[in-house]
C-alpha cells in the first residue's frame, strides 16, 4: 500500500492506494505539490480489475447524509464526505480516458466541494503572479487563458486553466494548482494576494473596463467549477463568489495576442 | 379582497448592488437581477409585510399610482413564483 501526501491551496490530502500504477500517476501528476504535515483529507483511490458499469457525464449529488456526495462519471465512481473529510474513488478503466485524466478530474471535483468549507472556489481561469501580486484571468475555453499565460514570460504561473481562490480574513488569496490546460504546465505551489480579476475577450486592442460587483458576479459564476445542484451548497458558492467580487477589483479585459495587455492592467 | 403576504424562498442566496438585487435561482443556478422596484418588493418579502403595504411604499418611493403599483407587484409575484424564488400566502408566515 502506498500513502502519498499532496497539498493544494493549503488543503493537505493523504492519498492511499493499493495500486502501484495509481501511486505513480498521482506522484507524476501532482509533482511539485507534495507536502508534509498532518493531512486535512484522506483520499482512497482504487483500480479494480475489469471495467465497472458507470454513468456518462459528471453527476455530483448528495448521498444520503448532508455532507456526503456521490461523484460519478463514465471513468470513475466515488464519494466525497466533506464532514469527515474523506473521499474514495474507483477508476472504472474506461477505454477512452487515461488513469491520469480520471484521477485529476476527480481531484478537481473533490476540491470544488472541499473548498466551500474553506471559503474558496475553483475557477476556470489562468492566474499569474507579478511583483508578488496575483492576477486572475477568467473565461471559458477559447477565451484566451492559455494565451495570456503564454505571453506572460516575466510572471509566475499559478495555472493556465483552473485557479483556486480563497477568502481569508476579508482578503482574497490566489493559489497555484497542478491543474493544467493547453500549456501542459503545472502551476507553481505558491500563493499571493489577489489584486484583480479580469474577464477575457479577444479584441483588436488592449482595454480594461471596470465592473461593478453585480456585473462581476454575473461574469464569475458561470466560470466557477461546481457540479452539485443542491440549493444549500450552490447558495454557499454564491456567497463566496459575492464576497470575492466585493473584495477584489474586477474588469472586462479586451486583448490581442501580445504582452501589451499588461500595460493597460498596470496603468488602468 | 384577501391580503397577501410574500415570502422569499429560504433556498435562495442574494445580494443587493447599487440598489438592484441579484438573486441566485436555486433550481437552475441562474442569476436574476431585479430593478429598483423589484428590489423593494423582494426586500419586503419577509412573510409579515402585507402586499398592500408594499404597494403603498412603491407609490411613495417611485411616484406611481396605486393601480400601476398593484400591476407591478402582481407581475413580480407571477414571475418570481414561477422561478421558485417566492411564495405567497393569505396569512402571516409564522417564525419556524
Amino acid at each position: 500500500m502506498a500513502e502519498l501526501s499532496i497539498g493544494i491551496a493549503g488543503l493537505r490530502a493523504a492519498v492511499v492506494t493499493q495500486d502501484p500504477k495509481v501511486a505513480r500517476v498521482v506522484r507524476d501528476r501532482f509533482k511539485g505539490f507534495d507536502s508534509s504535515g498532518p493531512a486535512d483529507w484522506r483520499i482512497e483511490i482504487s483500480l479494480p480489475p475489469g471495467s465497472l458499469p458507470s454513468s456518462g457525464d459528471v453527476v455530483v449529488k448528495r448521498d444520503g447524509v448532508p455532507a456526503r456526495f456521490s461523484v460519478n462519471r463514465h471513468d470513475f465512481t466515488g464519494t466525497v464526505d466533506v464532514g469527515e473529510r474523506t473521499a474514495d474513488v474507483m477508476l472504472t478503466q474506461a477505454h477512452d480516458v487515461s488513469e491520469e485524466v480520471s484521477i485529476e478530474s476527480f481531484w478537481r471535483i473533490l476540491y470544488s466541494l472541499a473548498l466551500v468549507e474553506a471559503h474558496g472556489l475553483v475557477v476556470h481561469a489562468a492566474s499569474l503572479v507579478r511583483d508578488g501580486r496575483a492576477y486572475l484571468f477568467s473565461g471559458r475555453s477559447g477565451s484566451g487563458k492559455t494565451t495570456v499565460a503564454r505571453l506572460s514570460t516575466d510572471a509566475t504561473l499559478l495555472s493556465d486553466e483552473l485557479s483556486i481562490v480563497r477568502m481569508t480574513k476579508g482578503s482574497a488569496v490566489c493559489f497555484g494548482t497542478p491543474f493544467r490546460g493547453e500549456l501542459a504546465l503545472a502551476g507553481e505551489d505558491r500563493a499571493a494576494p489577489l489584486v484583480g480579476m479580469y474577464f477575457l475577450r479577444h479584441g483588436d486592442r488592449h482595454a480594461v473596463q471596470a465592473l461593478g460587483p453585480g456585473q462581476a458576479l454575473a461574469r464569475l459564476l458561470p466560470n466557477v467549477l461546481f457540479f452539485a445542484r443542491e440549493a444549500d451548497v450552490t447558495a454557499a458558492v454564491f456567497r463566496i463568489a459575492a464576497d470575492l467580487v466585493e473584495t477584489v477589483p474586477c474588469f472586462d479585459l479586451s486583448f490581442r495576442p501580445d504582452p501589451g495587455f499588461w500595460e493597460v492592467i498596470v496603468n488602468g | 379582497m384577501a391580503e397577501a403576504y410574500l415570502t422569499q424562498s429560504p433556498r435562495t442566496a442574494w445580494r443587493v448592488y447599487d440598489g438592484e438585487a441579484v438573486i441566485l435561482c436555486p433550481d437552475s443556478s441562474t442569476l436574476n437581477t431585479l430593478n429598483a422596484v423589484g428590489t423593494l418588493i423582494w426586500e419586503s418579502a419577509d412573510g409579515k409585510t402585507p402586499a398592500s403595504a408594499i404597494v403603498a411604499r412603491i407609490c411613495e418611493e417611485f411616484d406611481v399610482d396605486p393601480e400601476r403599483a398593484r400591476r407591478d407587484i402582481a407581475d413580480f409575484i407571477a414571475k418570481l413564483s414561477a422561478r421558485g424564488l417566492l411564495t405567497v400566502s393569505e396569512t402571516i408566515r409564522q417564525a419556524p
